[in-house]
């Protein structure tokens, strides 16, 4: 497995570094996108607005809505794009598992969009003069994220893999993404707070906010609910993959486009 | 034991509550060396049956072995086979003929060394080594199908499909295909082979099996199934006019001459015809046999009037 992850560690770093455009290009859009929003509201409530810590919250909002967002096209995007090339059969002649071969390039690929994530966070904290915390503590409630984000990518991979074109259902399913990543379901009380529990990486984003935005200390409890909730979603996702795959062979769909 | 086994196999679509019989029993053998050409017309069932013998359509009824192993239990047995499938790239167009091999090993079960060492090998073997830097669409359409070849044998399997391996290929580029293929069966390797282009059929395969409609047709070796389909007819040229005397001489043994050519149907007349011309100097004494292609058309024709 580790060998097959630094295939495709290479592989996508052989792509990165032959088609650079196509990074930066991603880099410049995402930041560019967010700073036309942020002074649109500067300029709508005027001079004295005072965002205070909201800032923080909004850009740990829509950073993480950024990853997650590429995480799932990554997985769902090239299924439906290595179907209409011609390589995804190659992919199931694989002497590994289908989803061992998409779970191993999603993660190769998350390790280069790490690092141009960091460069969107840093250009919008600078654009937005936001001071985040990073606490090393962060990590745990970013893996419940990233848990939720594969499981949600595999449920969407499983309809790419039955029905290849979707680009409009992942259109509408990034704004979902982004009520699910931005809104601050920790504020939410009685009934809600259980509704906003149960959400998909909802819980693990509130715990973002908490530490990095608001320089609170990380709640264990709410660490171990987000911690269930991410491997729930992963595990979900996991299995719809699978079924989807055995429906795809049985009804001989894995090439068509 | 065998490369290939496959056994009534079956499978059936169902688009739009209209049930489609696209392989009714389909069974083939392959043993190592050994270049089986697959034929039939579209939609006979040709790709149904190979995706099934690769794991990648799970059959409805029958069973499949890649050299004792079952594709669609277990995932090992690929590292057994590889596929050059039609109508798609099986490569990746942004990274060069060097890259891909790697990646594709490693995908097949080697290391990266492994996998490095078996494409530089195969570059070599394919006359690629030159291009080995080149990103893959940039490659004429010959040299990306080489490639493909190359790509599937770089974990060195003990099968081999290869569907429609020379569709779209010029000239130099389908006699390349084809010295690869005969190279690849000579190491030893098992190979199906489909293809529309008869006569690359009949140059390359050692067995011959014909599908039409779901179901195999006819299978046997290539000479036999020729020999079977050949008349028993000679034609007999001579490089002179023949006289007078040696056409009633013929004719009264009841041989034909019709534009020069002498007919000869039954084969025990041959020597009689000879000894009549002699000493006429000949051209050509040559039997007549039938080619894969007319034996392919007529066995079709059959199947489906049968069918009618």
């Amino acid at each position: 497995m580790f060998e097959l992850f630094l295939a495709e560690l290479r592989r996508r770093w052989i792509e990165f570094r032959r088609y650079p455009l196509e990074a930066v290009g991603g880099i410049f859009i995402i930041t560019a996108i967010f700073y036309g929003l942020f002074l649109s509201a500067r300029y709508i409530a005027g001079p004295g607005l005072k965002l205070g810590d909201r800032v923080d919250s909004i850009v740990i909002g829509y950073v993480l809505w950024s990853l997650v967002l590429f995480i799932v096209t990554d997985v769902a995007g090239s299924l439906q794009l290595e179907a209409q090339t011609g390589t995804l059969e190659q992919l199931f002649l694989s002497r590994y598992a289908a989803i061992q071969v998409f779970l191993t390039r999603t993660l190769a690929s998350l390790s280069l969009q790490m690092v141009l994530l960091t460069v969107i966070l840093l250009i919008i904290m600078a654009l937005t003069g936001s001071r985040l915390h990073f606490p090393p503590a962060l990590i745990l409630p970013f893996v419940t994220v990233l848990l939720g984000a594969y499981g949600i990518a595999f449920a969407v991979g499983s309809l790419a893999l039955l029905f290849k074109r979707i680009q409009q259902l992942i259109g509408i399913f990034q704004f979902g993404l982004l009520f699910l990543l931005s809104t601050p379901i920790e504020s939410w009380d009685g009934s809600l707070q259980i509704v906003g529990q149960l959400l998909p990486m909802a819980g693990g984003a509130g715990l973002l906010r908490d530490l990095m935005a608001r320089g609170e200390s990380l709640n264990y409890t709410k660490l171990a609910i987000a911690a269930v909730n991410g491997f729930v979603y992963f595990a979900l996702g996991l299995l719809l993959f699978y079924l989807a795959e055995r429906v795809a062979k049985r009804r001989g769909m894995l090439s068509g486009y | 034991m065998n490369a290939l086994e496959a056994y009534n196999l079956k499978k059936t679509y169902r688009q739009r509550k209209v049930v489609v019989e696209a392989v009714k029993d389909v069974s083939l053998t392959i043993a190592p060396g050994e270049v089986l050409a697959f034929l039939g017309p579209n939609g006979a069932g040709k790709t149904t049956s190979i995706k099934m013998m690769a794991g990648l359509i799970r059959p409805d009824g029958g069973s499949v072995r890649i050299v004792g192993s079952d594709p669609h239990r277990n995932p090992a047995a690929l590292q057994k086979m590889g596929a050059v499938l039609e109508g798609n790239r099986n490569l990746y167009w942004r990274l060069t003929p060097e890259e891909n091999l790697a990646y594709f090993g490693v995908l097949k079960g080697l290391n990266h060394q492994e996998a490095h060492k078996s494409g530089m090998g195969l570059l070599d073997r394919f006359g690629l080594m030159a291009k080995r830097r080149t990103p893959v669409q940039q490659l004429s359409r010959g040299m990306q199908q080489k490639l493909a070849i190359a790509v599937a044998l770089v974990h060195q399997p003990q099968l081999l499909l290869l569907d429609e391996p020379t569709l779209g290929l010029d000239v130099e580029a389908t006699v390349d295909v084809k010295v690869l293929v005969r190279e690849i069966a000579a190491s030893g390797c098992a190979i199906l082979l489909t293809t529309h282009q008869l006569a690359i059929a009949e140059e390359l395969s050692d067995r011959v099996a014909i599908i039409l409609k779901g179901e195999i047709l006819a299978e046997s070796s290539t000479q036999d199934l020729i020999r079977q389909f050949s008349g028993t007819a000679y034609k007999i040229e001579i490089d002179a006019v023949l006289d007078k005397s040696r056409l009633i001489a013929l004719a009264a043994i009841g041989v034909d001459v019709r534009e020069g050519i002498i007919w000869v149907t039954k084969q025990e007349l041959l020597y009689q015809v000879l000894d009549i011309l002699k000493p006429l100097p000949l051209q050509r004494v040559e039997k007549e046999a039938a080619d894969l292609t007319e034996i392919f058309l007529k066995l079709i024709k059959e199947g489906r009037s049968t069918d009618v």
